[in-house]
């Protein structure tokens, strides 16, 4: 009867013992679940293909994540998905394709800081980028991280300080295209040194650099450099306006609209602010730089079918 | 009865196993390089960076220009500038291009 008792009482205790394991062990699994975020591919399906130095993506980092999808919903009818397992990041979709990433995370209080996108550019390899970055003055500020699906990226600065990422996209890069209006289209790195950063993002990204000043450009021209790969131009890099207002190197992105003035004007209706008012860049082209609520700087371009280049038949 | 505890010993053991086999799976997701900085331990999304503050970002002067080449420019040279990519959305592209990292 003892016997049967104590039996009975290990056996019960055995069985809780289990049953509080096996609960812990489920919380945590959740716990985990949720905490991985899962980013979805650049390309879907994968696109296999490989654009070192092309701007394949940005992320805005703001404060107000509600209101970024506000904004930015009625600016350029982007939409938007949240992504398991962080409710501070959320996907901008343009006609259901991922064009980029809205993330919230608090300001620092008693700091100076203030909202950016971050510029993505592709990689094969975030090791290496982030390696070469660091030979070649710059900065590592978040090491190389995997994200299922995404890729590997890091963020880095170069010597001058311009915050930027680097992203080796599982699936392959987006293929080259013509940005339609909602899209990114362009991007400037404004910078202090731009001899010395040209020959940074050479040695990171392998670029060919063409010089306007020294091809023909004007006065106007000075200081300003084309950065292609696959002979197509990624990028601008333009020394900072040499003026006396306080300046930080940075990266700016731009998305193509069918009119910048309008979208200007809409901006501000939004609760944006206008940095640089619309005007006419180089070859008749019009942009404009805009600060969102949050204000974090982007630009819009006008973008023609006169403005494009025929390809030789 | 001995028989039964010892299935239920087996079966608390297999659970806990599976259980603990499983964990280490997701948690596998995010700890592949570790974070950076802010992002140890990989809880989230990493990589969120504010710029510093008080900076001008607008007020460019007269003549400054950033925008790309358009419409077939050439230099002195004959150099054609680079243009941005011209085909529409599915017109197939360059594969495996670029002699960076």
């Amino acid at each position: 009867m003892n016997h049967s008792k104590h039996s009975a009482g290990n056996l019960l205790g055995q069985g809780l013992c289990a049953a509080l394991l096996y609960a812990a062990a489920i919380t945590a699994v959740h716990a985990a679940l949720g905490a991985a975020v899962v980013l979805p591919p650049l390309t879907q399906p994968a696109s296999g293909e490989h654009h070192v130095g092309k701007v394949v993506w940005a992320d805005l980092v703001t404060p107000d994540l509600d209101g970024a999808k506000r904004f930015y919903g009625a600016l350029f009818g982007w939409t938007f998905r949240g992504m398991p397992g962080d409710s501070n990041y959320a996907l901008a979709l343009l006609d259901g394709e991922p064009v980029a990433g809205l993330f919230q995370k608090t300001l620092p209080a008693g700091q100076s800081q203030q909202p950016a996108w971050l510029t993505f550019l592709a990689v094969r390899d975030v090791d290496a980028a982030q390696q070469g970055a660091l030979q070649h003055g710059g900065k590592v500020l978040f090491k190389a991280h995997y994200y299922p699906h995404r890729g590997r990226q890091a963020v880095l600065a170069d010597p001058d300080g311009a915050v930027f990422a680097v992203l080796a996209a599982e699936g392959g890069d987006p293929p080259d295209y013509l940005a339609v209006p909602g899209e990114w289209i362009w991007s400037s790195l404004l910078v202090a040194d731009p001899k010395h950063e040209t020959d940074f993002y050479k040695s990171l990204f392998g670029y060919d650099v063409y010089d306007l000043a020294s091809e023909g450009g004007s006065e106007a021209d000075a200081q300003h450099y084309i950065l292609s790969s696959d002979n197509y131009a990624r990028a601008g890099l333009n020394g900072l306006p040499a003026d006396s207002l306080r300046r930080h190197p940075h990266w700016l992105n731009f998305v193509r609209v069918a009119d910048a003035a309008d979208t200007a004007k809409k901006a501000v209706a939004l609760g944006g602010r206008v940095l640089v008012e619309p005007r006419i860049d180089r070859h008749g082209g019009r942009l404009a730089v805009l600060a969102d609520p949050g204000g974090a700087p982007f630009g819009v371009m006008e973008w023609s079918d006169a403005d494009t280049k025929q390809e030789p038949q | 009865m001995k028989r039964m505890i010892r299935s239920w010993r087996i079966g608390a053991v297999g659970l806990l196993a599976l259980v603990t086999l499983a964990a280490c799976v997701v948690g596998g997701y995010e700890g592949d390089g570790g974070g950076g900085y802010e992002g140890d331990g990989g809880v989230g999304y990493v990589g969120g960076v504010y710029e510093p503050g008080g900076y001008v970002y607008g007020g460019w002067p007269g003549g400054y220009r950033v925008g790309p080449p358009r419409g077939d420019v050439r230099g002195p040279g004959g150099r054609a500038a680079p243009s941005i990519p011209h085909g529409a959305r599915g017109g197939g592209g360059h594969r495996d291009g670029g002699k960076g990292h």
